[in-house]
């Protein structure tokens, strides 16, 4: 990296370092340090030291002693080169520069010793000790007196804690609370009254305590609400949604199916690591058998599509905010470390390098990636099928034979029809000039604008495009936007192997003193995508070429001449010939439009051409646009048969509407899903990707072969493996040694137990992260969790039969004071409920909660989407069904799960953050919602019972599982009586005002803290 | 801890006759929070020059040769081709033609800043105007650069300004929401633009969008008002009981004054969002008919009543996604939507002022990016994305009047000097209201953020 010279000319400059002290140092500590120095590289460069200017930048080296024309620095200073152009901001003066240019010259002599100091901040030791990536233990629990807490080993971590702070655990809750605090933890909605008796009733004998606990976490981990609770938990980690998240935020219909999978696998106690397996590379485990188990498995791949996405098409613009995104998610929601800071520089806090980064990254770039829509392509792409890969190819295989079949049928009836009427050029004979009326201005399918008018004298005498006919158009001379548009019906698209051929005669009208242009414009629309421009004044052809005019040829102003164009979309470019029969200049190789999209629909002949001014007056005639060449100047006029047969219209007309129905047939078979599909990951080819230096897609630096995490054994693929490393990183994530995927996650069901994790940062288990308040507890969880075979059910079932769970909420004022937070669990922390248990809620409680699993979300129609960051999809779908089925969008939240703090999906939630906001309580004062559940419940009460305090009191149980005290039943009963007086008291007193009164008992009974918390 | 505790039995006396009819009065302004209420008004880390903040948002990328950044080279070099260096973000040379503004310009004020014929009302009041002509930043899509705008970053969602300021200083009045975002449509990039993304979800902003019912369920369902305040007394009396025994758990504590917010929004928002006791004069200051409930008029006038209420950071945006400033097609439209929002603005300056509120209230006008000074072809209407310079403007809370700061080059295609970065202009609107924005920082996923991500620095000398 040293330039060798570099020490020889300091040497012979002795007075270099005096030089560099007096001018240099200065100079750089004023105007550079502050973006290269210790705080800031910018440009991965520093100046504060010697061996920051020598080890160089992002693009190497920017001195070279001796040089200064070749060195980086002194052109930056110079700012000749606007994309090198330093300082930024203010230029140095002239003579900084050349005290700069001098001290390079006399070979940069600088004192200053020393390296940069390190500036990633990780200390190898502290990684080392960092208590998370130490090997997992099995810890014995403590035995702390009295015997009662013994019972159970978690107890047992959790009593020695609260002993060793001089805390005394809460007694346990009451029973109603206990079921209250079970159901909606497992469930997320209210126990039913009966089933608060039956657990009273099966709790109250001594004794049987333990089994009716236990009993009653069997019941609700057995029910279909248990997989819809802990799978919503799933889907905050893994950043669920049901759009795209792009500007145009696209349905994504398969979406659902990876929450449906995520349900199932927890209703199904799926084991958790078999559960990470299937997410990261269910595609490759699939393909692996059984067959069963196929579909499911490429389903599970939904958790890294599923995240935000930013492209247009697909394409490798964005797809490094693609990979950021995934490898994040996969950083936070397995590991709990946020690899994301590894994109643009090595982690300053955790053992996270940038080589790490873009290891995994390689991975990724390795992986085909379902394509849900964008701006660009607005078409979903690369779904992985759910039938196994034979099969698809099997199913593929037949349909394109299909296709091809149809195709043909229709390119027959095209056929025919060009055979009938063999004129059947674009637009039909002459784009029916011959119909026009003389002295007036084209009129449809022409659209005319400016003193234009169809003309005798118009008329071209050339005969190999049409017959010689009777009129032509003259354009006048007007605006510059003034001329005539021909709009043809059948637009010519680019399709491989097909040309475009294009054709008008035309004059300039002489004498004329107009020195102006006029152009021809051939593309699609109003200059919406442009094909081709030609620029003629009465002398000169000119065609454009790239951003320049070309002129082609002198013109003889009054002289007919033809145009001919051949459009080769598959080159993009274009050829032709301009002039006369006989003496016609032909030109080749041409660029079409760079933004043309390949349509061509359109032609305007109008004044804004390649020279300014006024455009002369010009005769327009057989224009002609279509796939086959057209023929020679000179060869004579066209066939044109002599008596087309009686019944032409008609037979056109029939053979049209055939054309019309075998189009329909076609692009129905087309559009035909012939499997069911998922929004996954698939194997793509597989490559390693280069680091990009600063997260900046272009400056790339040194390959980092695909491999595992440094900190957590950086092992790498098998020699001469060919697949992504999706497999191996997924057996990577999951094997036993690895010692942050399984106690993360089992730290996040504590958490979801207990509202505060025993790391209370649960996406953060990095060296920034809070430590465990109980690292044994902690770890005998973990042990315990992979010895039950990884599973979730069993995690519950020996976190909930603890007597730490099973706490009372109460207050107690001693410990409150020593321990506000709860951090040593000497009671169960009371909980808000969260936006879907809300909403879950009100619905169980009025009785309108539809429980069944609803279909797919009813998008728009695919064949209508359009959608653009100008016109993004938005949609709010109204149902009855359980808040996890909502559908969610990224980009413009639902309302409700927005204002309720549900999680974003933008992000891996960890953790919902409840707030107390006003909006919300208006939300539960004055929202239809509300309303709605509040009249339902009502109806409810009214239906259920004749005697107002059984209703009162059968309110009181559905909606806060509790039985009123006699002073509430009082209070309620008052409430109706003086609610019903006030209503019949209106000026136009309602006739249902029973129902208005129980509605507003309902609306007070759902919005109160009864409701709103778990104790 | 005590301070919670001596205002919740505030709470319960005040209260304690239940949520009647006389316990209504009083309840508007909050004025002892909760020490752990993340609204409660704070200072910031040195004195301010501005309370709040009003920022005006025009989507779609506004030309600044066409408005605030005058460029008679251009005029002279209309049609003429020039070499671009950087072009759709990327590298290389790109012959393309210089084309002038359709729009003439003016010098005005005592200062004489040039101002185009599109913003002749703003031109009236530039003397209070900080214009900078050398804004840039990194994107030139729409929906990265609008988040950039917004949230500092183009490539990861993170808090809006209005949030970052929100939880840096909270909220004078616990009735309204301290960030509410005025915008009939969402632009580019959707509610993110006003999202709080990591921070507590009450800073994030508050939509409202003009019409009948700018905020949504502000009208009680019952059919007489005291229908709801019984509602509310028998709620009261049942919160109060459950709070009993668990009196020391804040956040129910937080839940039952979220009541009386609420009931306080509920007659304090109609108010702020209700025109008709404005005086005539002040209706055709901001060219507004009588009834108006919508158009940029109706969001500035209502964002002075709101700022007047305490909202600490409003934004108000023009138009939505579509139908904006991108003026691909034809110039033209520029001048269609300079007249929606340029009398407008101008009322709005001039209102604050004469009220005594410019001062400490800071205007900030941007888009995502200005649009090129030339073309492709060299007679064309329209314009493309230009994101490597375009003007934005301050206004009032400390920042120099009639000051144009800032200059592009001779054609308005790069910065000559002074160039500001969105960051900048971010960390300069904290610091006016006495934030440091390498201070406001939030902890997240191991990392300490911040609304200028690892840059932006303040722009001294617009500072009065």
């Amino acid at each position: 990296m040293l330039l060798s010279g570099s020490v020889a000319i300091k040497a012979a400059n002795p007075d270099g370092p005096a030089f560099f002290e007096a001018k240099i140092r200065p100079l750089f500590i004023e105007h550079c340090q502050k973006c290269h120095g210790e705080k800031k590289q910018e440009g991965g460069l520093r100046l504060d030291t010697k061996a920051g200017w020598q080890k160089g930048g992002d693009h190497g080296p920017v001195i070279v002693p001796g040089d200064p024309d070749k060195s980086r620095l002194i052109q930056a200073v110079r700012r000749k080169d606007k994309d090198l152009q330093m300082p930024p901001k203010r230029a140095l003066g002239s003579e900084e520069v050349a005290a700069l240019e001098q001290w390079v010259k006399l070979g940069a002599p600088d004192p200053r010793e020393g390296t940069p100091a390190v500036t990633a901040g990780v200390d190898p030791a502290a990684v080392r000790k960092h208590w998370a990536f130490q090997p997992l233990t099995h810890p014995q629990p403590p035995a702390p007196k009295p015997n009662a807490w013994s019972q159970q080993p978690l107890d047992r971590f959790v009593f020695t804690r609260l002993q060793q702070q001089g805390l005394a655990p809460n007694p346990p809750a009451d029973p109603r609370a206990l079921i209250r605090r079970m159901t909606f933890d497992l469930t997320g909605l209210p126990p039913p009254p009966e089933e608060i008796e039956a657990f009273e009733r099966a709790y109250s004998p001594i004794g049987n305590r333990q089994s009716a606990i236990a009993n009653a976490i069997d019941r609700l981990l057995a029910s279909p609400a248990y997989g819809e609770r802990w799978g919503r938990h799933w889907l905050d980690v893994a950043r669920y949604a049901d759009t795209a998240g792009d500007g145009a935020d696209y349905p994504v219909r398969e979406a659902v199916k990876y929450r449906d999978w995520v349900v199932n696998a927890f209703n199904a106690d799926q084991p958790f690591n078999e559960f990470i397996r299937d997410q990261i590379a269910g595609d490759i485990l699939a393909a692996q058998g059984p067959a069963d188990q196929y579909a499911r498995r490429i389903t599970a791949t939904g958790f890294l599509a599923v995240g935000k996405r930013y492209g247009y098409k697909p394409s490798p613009d964005y797809q490094h905010l693609d990979f950021a995104d995934a490898i994040d998610s996969v950083g936070r929601s397995l590991l709990g470390l946020s690899l994301g800071c590894a994109r643009c520089h090595d982690h300053k806090y955790d053992p996270v390098s940038a080589a790490d980064y873009y290891s995994l990254y390689g991975i990724f770039q390795s992986t085909k990636w379902a394509f849900p829509g964008g701006e660009e392509q607005k078409r979903p792409s690369d779904f992985p099928p759910l039938v196994s890969r034979e099969e698809a190819a099997r199913l593929d295989k037949l349909k394109s034979a299909e296709l091809a079949r149809l195709d043909a049928a229709l390119a027959k009836l095209k056929a025919d029809r060009v055979a009938l009427d063999n004129k059947s050029i674009a637009g039909g004979p002459d784009l029916g000039f011959e119909l026009q009326t003389i002295g007036q201005p084209p009129t449809a399918p022409w659209l005319s604008e400016g003193p234009n008018k169809v003309l005798a004298e118009a008329q071209s005498p050339f005969a190999h495009i049409h017959p010689v006919g009777t009129r032509g158009v003259r354009v006048g001379t007007g605006k510059a936007n003034n001329g005539v548009r021909y709009v043809f019906a059948r637009p010519l698209k680019a399709a491989p192997g097909k040309q475009m051929h294009f054709t008008v005669d035309f004059r300039t009208v002489a004498p004329t003193d107009k020195s102006g242009a006029y152009r021809f414009y051939l593309g699609r629309g109003v200059i919406a995508s442009l094909a081709v421009e030609v620029s003629v004044t009465a002398t000169e052809i000119a065609l454009r070429n790239g951003t320049k005019w070309e002129v082609l040829r002198q013109l003889q102003p009054g002289s007919w001449h033809t145009l001919r164009l051949t459009l080769d979309p598959a080159k993009k470019t274009y050829s032709g010939a301009v002039g006369v029969t006989g003496d016609l200049t032909t030109f080749a190789g041409k660029p079409l439009g760079a933004n043309w999209d390949g349509v061509a629909d359109t032609f305007i002949c109008d004044a804004i051409g390649h020279v300014s001014g006024p455009a002369p007056e010009r005769d327009l005639d057989n224009l002609g646009l279509q796939e086959t060449p057209f023929a020679e100047p000179g060869t004579g006029p066209v066939d044109v048969p002599t008596a087309p047969p009686a019944d032409l219209a008609e037979r056109l007309k029939q053979l049209d509407a055939d054309i019309v129905a075998a189009t329909k047939l076609r692009d129905a078979e087309a559009a035909k899903a012939l499997y069911p599909v998922a929004y996954g990951v698939s194997e793509d080819k597989p490559v390693n990707a280069r680091i990009q230096l600063r997260g900046e897609p272009e400056k790339l630096g040194d390959e980092a072969p695909r491999r595992f995490l440094e900190v957590l054994g950086g092992d790498k693929l098998p020699a001469g493996s060919t697949n992504s490393g999706r497999l191996e990183l997924a057996n990577w994530l999951t094997r036993p040694s690895n010692p942050l995927t399984a106690r993360v996650f089992v730290n996040r069901v504590w958490q979801w137990h207990f509202g505060q994790g025993l790391v209370p940062t649960p996406s953060d288990f990095g060296l920034r992260g809070e430590p465990p308040t109980h690292p044994e507890l902690l770890d005998w969880l973990t042990s315990e969790f992979i010895a039950s075979g990884w599973s979730v059910k069993a995690l519950h079932r020996l976190i909930m039969r603890s007597q730490t769970y099973q706490l009372a909420s109460d207050d107690h004022a001693a410990n409150l004071k020593q321990d506000p937070a709860n951090v040593w669990l000497w009671r169960h922390a009371r909980r808000p409920l969260d936006a879907e248990s809300i909403r879950d809620s009100m619905l169980a409680v009025s009785g309108r909660l539809n429980r069944a699993v609803p279909g797919p979300h009813p998008f728009p129609d695919m064949a209508t989407w359009r959608f653009t960051i100008h016109n993004p999809f938005f949609a709010v779908y109204d149902s009855d069904h359980r808040s996890l089925y909502l559908m969610q969008q990224r980009n413009r939240r639902h309302p409700f799960l927005a204002l309720f703090d549900a999680a974003d999906p933008n992000l891996s939630i960890a953790q919902r953050l409840p707030t107390t906001t006003p909006t919300q309580t208006l939300y539960l004062m004055n929202s239809p919602f509300v309303q709605q559940q509040a009249e339902s419940f009502a109806r409810r009460l009214l239906a259920e019972s004749a005697d107002d305090t059984q209703r009162i009191r059968l309110a009181f149980a559905l909606a806060h599982g509790r039985v009123p005290s006699n002073a509430e039943v009082s209070d309620a009963l008052a409430f109706l009586t003086a609610y019903r007086t006030k209503l019949t008291a209106l000026e136009k007193p309602p006739t249902n005002d029973a129902e208005l009164a129980w509605s507003g008992l309902a609306r007070v009974l759902l919005t109160s803290n009864a409701f709103l918390y778990v104790d | 801890m005590n301070s919670a505790f001596s205002s919740r039995r505030e709470f319960l006396r005040r209260a304690s006759g239940g949520f009647g009819a006389l316990a209504f009065a009083g309840l508007c302004h909050e004025t002892q929070a909760a020490s752990t209420d993340p609204l409660a008004p704070r200072s910031g880390h040195f004195p301010a020059k501005a309370d709040r903040v009003i920022f005006l948002y025009s989507t779609g990328g506004v030309s600044q040769v066409d408005t605030f950044d005058y460029k008679p080279q251009l005029i002279r070099d209309h049609g003429k081709a020039v070499t671009a260096s950087r072009w759709l973000n990327k590298p290389g040379k790109f012959d393309r033609f210089l084309i002038k503004s359709r729009w003439g310009f003016k010098q005005y004020g005592q200062s004489g800043t040039w101002v185009s014929d599109l913003f002749p009302h703003i031109g009236g009041v530039i003397d209070d105007v900080c214009v900078l002509n050398a804004m840039h930043c990194d994107s030139d899509g729409h929906d990265k650069a609008t988040l950039a705008a917004h949230v500092g970053t183009a490539q990861a969602i993170r808090p809006s300004a209005g949030a970052w300021v929100s939880y840096g200083l909270g909220t004078e009045n616990r009735n309204l929401p301290s960030f509410m975002v005025l915008a009939p449509a969402a632009p580019y990039a959707g509610a993110q633009t006003w999202g709080s993304d990591f921070l507590p979800a009450c800073h994030q902003g508050t939509h409202v969008i003009p019409g009948k019912e700018p905020l949504p369920n502000l009208k009680p369902n019952t059919p007489a008002a005291e229908l709801q305040a019984m509602e509310l007394g028998l709620l009261g009396k049942l919160n109060r009981a459950h709070l009993e025994q668990r009196a020391a758990d804040e956040a129910l504590d937080a839940r039952i004054r979220s009541f009386e917010t609420a009931f306080g929004m509920q007659r304090e928002a109609p108010d702020a969002f209700d025109l008709s006791r404005e005086t005539d004069a002040t209706l055709k200051l901001y060219g507004l008919t009588r009834g108006a409930n919508t158009g940029f008029g109706w969001q500035c006038l209502v964002a002075r009543r709101l700022a007047e209420r305490g909202v600490r950071f409003l934004e108000l945006i023009d138009v939505g996604s579509s139908g904006n400033w991108d003026s691909h097609g034809n110039m033209a439209d520029h001048e269609r939507l300079a007249k929606a929002i340029d009398q407008p603005i101008a009322a709005l300056i001039a209102d604050l002022k004469q009220r005594g509120m410019l001062e400490r209230t800071l205007l900030v006008w941007t888009s995502e990016f200005g649009r090129t000074p030339f073309h492709q072809q060299a007679n064309h209407l329209g314009r493309e994305h230009h994101n490597l310079v375009f003007s934005s403007w301050m206004a009032g809370g400390g920042v120099k009047g009639g000051l144009a700061y800032g200059k592009s080059d001779e054609h308005g295609i790069l910065p000559a000097e002074c160039a500001v970065h969105t960051h900048d202009l971010h960390a300069t609107m904290l610091h006016l209201l006495g934030l440091d924005h390498e201070r406001l920082t939030y902890r997240y996923a191991g990392r300490d953020f911040r609304l200028t991500d690892v840059a932006g620095e303040v722009v001294h000398p617009i500072i009065a």
